[in-house]
């Protein structure tokens, strides 16, 4: 990982969302965004990977992190990099008090998630 | 033909592999043409998050690394 250079920056994040079809996966997927609208790191399609498409593949490879959303506990995406043997960190929606089927998808429960996620990754590094 | 493209957007590094593939291309003696690709969609594209990348017949081979001429001849066989 120490040789990628994205154009001579380093410690480059990237962001996955299942963005499923339930609210679940909605609010992965708008998590992910505002993570990116914040500078959190770069998004980018976990379908890529699903496709075993090589540069999305190389590119979680490169990466220094893969941050990785999951609105659910089935956890798709993660069932996508551990296919592929690739490194991630998890996080799944659930896991935050937001129920599948169930819990309105608004601005503050977005905020509020990803600022939470947000404060992991700083501590994750 | 083989089909090379360099991603990357201009950098010193994405230069560095260009001309590495342009001599291993010699080095080979194979039939290929080697093109930069400088347009962010076009990169996006190919899902290439870090650059450079090295594309060969429209394959992502690597990122986020300057290969030297030889490792390009050993993906080029």
């Amino acid at each position: 990982m120490g040789q990628c250079c994205s154009c001579g920056s380093s410690g480059v994040k990237l962001i996955y969302s299942c963005s499923g079809a339930a609210n679940t996966g909605y609010l992965a997927d708008s998590v992910s965004r505002k993570l990116m609208m914040d500078g959190k790191g770069k998004m980018t399609c976990l379908a890529g990977i699903g496709a075993d498409l090589a540069g999305f593949i190389e590119s979680a490879k490169c990466a220094d992190k893969n941050i990785l959303i999951d609105g659910c506990t089935v956890s798709c995406g993660k069932l996508i990099f551990e296919k592929n043997n690739l490194p991630f960190e998890h996080f799944i929606l659930t896991n935050y008090g937001v129920e599948k089927g169930k819990t309105e998808i608004t601005i503050e429960l977005i905020e509020d998630i990803a600022n939470k996620i947000a404060d992991a990754i700083k501590t994750i590094g | 033909m083989i089909a090379i493209k360099i991603l990357g957007t201009g950098c010193k590094k994405c230069k560095q592999l260009e001309e590495n593939a342009i001599k291993a291309v010699e080095l080979a003696c194979v039939e290929a043409s080697v093109k930069k690709v400088t347009d962010i969609n076009e990169i996006m594209n190919y899902g290439v998050m870090m650059t450079p990348a090295l594309v060969i017949n429209e394959e992502v081979k690597s990122l986020g690394r300057v290969l030297t001429s030889e490792e390009i001849i050993n993906l080029l066989k």
